[in-house]
């Protein structure tokens, strides 16, 4: 499959002394320029801030080119003290970070303010799927129980932020990791158990007032629909406004007329649902499908278990984000703070989600042997 | 894709089960479908519903109220007129988010000048804490509204709105009608006309973004000017026709009466009125009956206030003339007798109407075929509206079936199975007046230029009509002197009828007047109705002539119609020499 005659090797060749694979690389370009479309119309038609994302779009590509240029066997060396480094600036952040819409999320390193919690989705995968792959897989039972408690430290420190959105991500990519890495489905199922007996000290103690809310009003929007539940109802409104074909772009009347709040960052989707209707969420998330399975494809054709792991985790996170974002804009999530990977305005997210498809490419590209 | 990666596993490092990435795989795929049903499903299955929600969110129309224009009568006097007054409304949650309700002497002024309770004035707002508009009180007096103006509770305030007065009270009140709290006209001509009345409210329809921005206008309509409505109406005569009226139906404890003026040229209704009435400017506690405009919805067996129509049936088909002589002697048809009170010998056709004999209409309607006597009913208008438009009117009772007992024939000459409104006798008898051409009732003023626009039919002949016309006013002279009127020639017909019952006929009876004036010169027809006299007088010639004699004659006085009676002329020098020719016309006619 990866390798059947002699002009496709060729091709694939020269791609790959680039460390770029090609079909990855066609889907997130699609997706960002999809985003660019949907961005000009959700943020009033305003160009500068297409320029701004186009520009950040611009320097991401760069990041990810960059990232795929470092063979995976550099992250496996460094992953230790990449994490130690994540937890102190988490920590630090806590400390004295920096207050962006009530939550410290933010610290500065001297040249430029940075977010820790984005860079700890791509630690917290690299040191998972390094501490299970020194072992032989599948993994045994103690090996399993200290990844948890390595998942969970950086997981309670960003849901302290608060940064629920983030913290759950981060949460996932360790845990898909240790899926991965072949935990027992016994021990999958005592840990769904062990995790929803956790959910009442969740909610009891660890959620905010506002987190609470964001539940209570998933669970019924109409209770305040111009309060807390106005959020969903209108995205909702927005999305079903669309119809089969969409009102075309630039005429979604919902998201132009500023019914909707944050319709170009988390919820760009009832954006583009209005616009585009049934017709065009079929294609965008088959072309998010495509890219998962692209990212699949590369992990099952990853040469060892730490990039194998590394690769499934990533983009199954990627898929979390795409999940996590519908499924909250269409009203069957509760409104976690996830915005739709590549599409979303934003930069901060793009930069890491790029750098991981970076990995990616780097797990892909750089081969110690080829069959 | 399994084999070779089994193939890795194998060769290198033992790895990862790889069936889990096929679950993995299975189960993104599972999740994306489910997020594409739940998009389907709202793009697809809700969107309607959505889709209203949006424009709901969106749409906006913006009405911009005209005042609701005057009713009239015919010579521009107010029948009912918009005032200016304010409605108090609240928002509560102003109220309450600017805690409003600690100023309670505030309140208590408030409550004191709307005459409430402060509790209860409060309450309100309490108890609707969410809402951002309740009403305090509709339609108070602008100095009220001055007063609550500087009161200056934060979240009450005032707005513009108009109250309906009418001047006239309960003399015009079934037919100006009335309108509800919100201007909408919902008894009488305030409903018939509510359209042209408010005109219409302007309507602009746009949408709108979430800062109140307008976005694109998607429909403007341009507002009508509210109209004034004239009515046929002659307040004057209206007047005098309900105090005569009320003043009757008081006098013979009656349980109801009605008026009917028409113009015999053009139909105009001159005054419609009925008793008992009701003040339209303090409808509470009004009892609902006396609501109805019982001069369009009420219908009566006529009695022998019909009797002028088999005559002219008879006259129409030739089968009599003015010089036919009938034996009115008892007669039996189909086993009934039929038999005048007495016995009046033989009788011409005035002689018939001037004894207002059974017997005589009886032989009349017979000697007629069936289908042509029966015509000259429903060409009379009975069985049909009288086209005023007004909401209610009554078609009354004319059968119509194939079989007709000779019997039944005979009874509808003397007015019984049969059942008309005031109003279809008002126009029978303006037929008659006006020669025999009929014509729509109208309730609204017709301009001099549009009388000759007026649909009219011919039903009877010129001189056949006008003949009928003299005979009733030997009816007047020798049957219903209190129906005479001083210094005119008038004609008219009594009638009085059992009134039906479930089953055959009860005790009550109905006493009915309808008459013409001038006879030289026919302008005017007066029906009055008195149902149920509850004294010793019940007879049409005894109840209604009067109220009739006393109504025409004010009617004519107040049209300033010439007399044509000659005893009064000679009176009235100064008449006589401006009309010289009609007073020497008349003196021929005098006392027939």
């Amino acid at each position: 499959m990866r390798s059947s005659g002699q002009d496709q090797q060729k091709i694939h060749s020269i791609w790959h002394r680039l460390h770029i694979d090609l079909p990855l690389l066609a889907g997130l370009l699609c997706l960002i320029t999809l985003g660019l479309f949907v961005i000009y119309s959700a943020g009033g038609q305003e160009i500068n801030i297409v320029f701004k994302h186009a520009s950040r779009a611009g320097f991401a590509l760069i990041v990810m080119l960059v990232v795929a240029q470092i063979p995976p066997l550099t992250y496996r060396k460094w992953a230790v003290p990449l994490f130690v480094i994540g937890l102190v600036l988490l920590i630090s952040v806590l400390l004295f970070g920096h207050v962006g819409k009530g939550a410290k999320r933010w610290i500065n390193i001297g040249i430029t303010n940075i977010q820790p919690s984005e860079i700890m989705k791509l630690i917290v995968p690299i040191m998972i799927a390094w501490y299970v792959s020194e072992y032989n897989l599948p993994a045994k039972l103690n090996t399993i129980i200290i990844a948890f408690i390595l998942v969970l430290i950086p997981t309670l420190l960003i849901a302290k932020q608060p940064d629920l959105g983030t913290s759950l991500l981060i949460a996932s990519s360790g845990i898909f990791v240790i899926f991965l890495a072949g935990a027992s489905w016994k021990l999958i199922i005592s840990c769904a158990g062990l995790a929803s007996a956790f959910v009442p000290v969740l909610w009891f103690f660890l959620m905010k007032d506002y987190q609470k809310q964001r539940v209570l009003t998933f669970l019924n929007p109409e209770q305040d629909p111009l309060g807390s539940g106005y959020q969903i109802i209108q995205s909702q409104i927005a999305i079903g406004s669309g119809g089969l074909n969409g009102k075309g772009w630039l005429q979604g009347t919902q998201s132009q007329l500023e019914f909707l709040p944050e319709r170009h960052t988390d919820f760009i989707f009832a954006v583009f649902s209005e616009e585009f209707g049934l017709i065009g969420v079929s294609l965008l998330l088959l072309v998010y499908l495509f890219i998962v399975m692209r990212g699949l494809w590369i992990a099952v054709n990853a040469q060892d278990a730490f990039t194998k792991l590394l690769a499934g985790s990533l983009t199954l996170t990627f898929f979390i984000y795409v999940f996590v974002n519908i499924g909250m804009v269409s009203g069957i999530l509760p409104v976690v703070g996830v915005p739709l990977p590549l599409v979303s305005y934003g930069g901060t997210s793009m930069v890491t989600l790029m750098a991981g498809f970076g990995i990616l490419m780097a797990i892909s590209t750089h081969r110690r042997f080829h069959v | 894709m399994t084999r070779t990666v089994k193939k890795h596993s194998d060769k290198y490092k033992p790895t990862i089960v790889a069936w889990r990435f096929n679950v993995v795989l299975a189960i993104v795929v599972l999740i994306y479908s489910g997020l594409m049903a739940r998009t389907a499903y709202i793009q697809v299955f809700e969107p309607d519903m959505l889709k209203k929600q949006g424009d709901k969110r969106s749409l906006r129309t913006l009405a911009n109220t005209v005042q609701r224009g005057s009713i009239l009568d015919r010579n521009g006097n107010e029948l009912a007129i918009s005032v200016p007054v304010e409605t108090v409304w609240a928002d509560p949650k102003i109220v309450i988010d600017s805690k409003a309700l600690t100023m309670s002497k505030h309140w208590q002024a408030l409550a004191d000048v709307l005459g409430r309770d402060v509790n209860k004035l409060t309450s309100r707002v309490i108890q609707n804490p969410a809402k951002r508009f309740v009403y305090v009180e509709r339609q108070v007096s602008p100095v009220v509204a001055n007063y609550i103006k500087e009161l200056k509770i934060p979240g009450i305030h005032l707005r513009k709105e108009s109250k309906r007065f009418y001047p006239t009270g309960e003399i015009s009140a079934h037919i100006v009608g009335f309108t509800d709290l919100d201007d909408k006209g919902i008894e009488g001509v305030e409903r018939v006309y509510d359209k042209l009345l408010t005109g219409n409210d302007g309507k602009t329809q746009f949408r709108k973004d979430a800062k109140n921005r307008i976005i694109e206008i998607l429909a403007v309509e341009p507002p009508t000017e509210a109209q004034d409505l004239v009515l046929s109406i002659d307040q004057r005569i209206q007047a005098i026709a309900y105090s005569e009226l009320k003043g009757a139906v008081e006098a013979f404890k009656a349980t109801s009466g009605s008026v009917v003026v028409v113009n015999v040229h053009t139909g105009e209704v001159l005054a419609l009125v009925n008793s008992p009435s009701y003040n339209p400017n303090n409808r509470r506690n009004t009892a609902i009956h006396r609501f109805r405009n019982r001069a369009i919805t009420d219908f009566y067996e006529p009695g022998s206030i019909m009797k002028p129509l088999a005559v002219l049936s008879a006259l129409e088909f030739g089968s009599a003339d003015l010089d036919t002589i009938i034996d009115t002697a008892p007669i039996r048809i189909g086993g009934r007798r039929f038999a005048d009170p007495r016995y009046y010998g033989k009788l011409t056709l005035a002689g018939i109407l001037a004894h207002s004999s059974n017997v005589g209409a009886t032989k009349l309607a017979l000697s007629i075929p069936k289908e042509f006597y029966l015509d000259t009913f429903f060409d009379a208008g009975f069985g049909e509206d009288t086209g005023t438009g007004l909401i209610g009117e009554s078609s009354g009772i004319m059968h119509d079936r194939q079989r007709w007992s000779k019997v039944e024939l005979a009874t509808l000459s003397y007015g019984m199975g049969l059942a008309a409104t005031p109003m279809q006798l008002a126009r029978f008898y303006s037929t008659l007046a006006n020669g025999g051409v009929k014509r729509p009732l109208s309730i609204l003023k017709i301009n001099p230029e549009d009388i000759k626009n007026i649909e009219s039919t011919r039903i009877f002949s010129q001189k056949n009509s006008n003949a009928v016309v003299t005979m009733l006013e030997d009816v007047v002279n020798h049957l219903a002197p209190k129906a005479k009127v001083p210094g005119y020639r008038v004609g008219g017909k009594t009638g009085t009828a059992f009134k039906a019952l479930a089953g055959g006929y009860g005790n009550d009876y109905v006493g009915l007047f309808a008459g013409i004036a001038p006879i030289t010169k026919p302008e005017l027809v007066v029906v009055v109705v008195i149902n149920e006299p509850g004294g010793d007088l019940y007879h049409g010639g005894e109840v209604a002539a009067p109220v009739f004699s006393r109504v025409m004659k004010g009617a004519l006085q107040v049209l300033n119609i010439i007399p044509d009676a000659q005893k009064v002329a000679q009176n009235r020098q100064d008449l006589i020499k401006i009309d010289k020719s009609a007073t020497s016309k008349n003196k021929d006619n005098v006392d027939v």
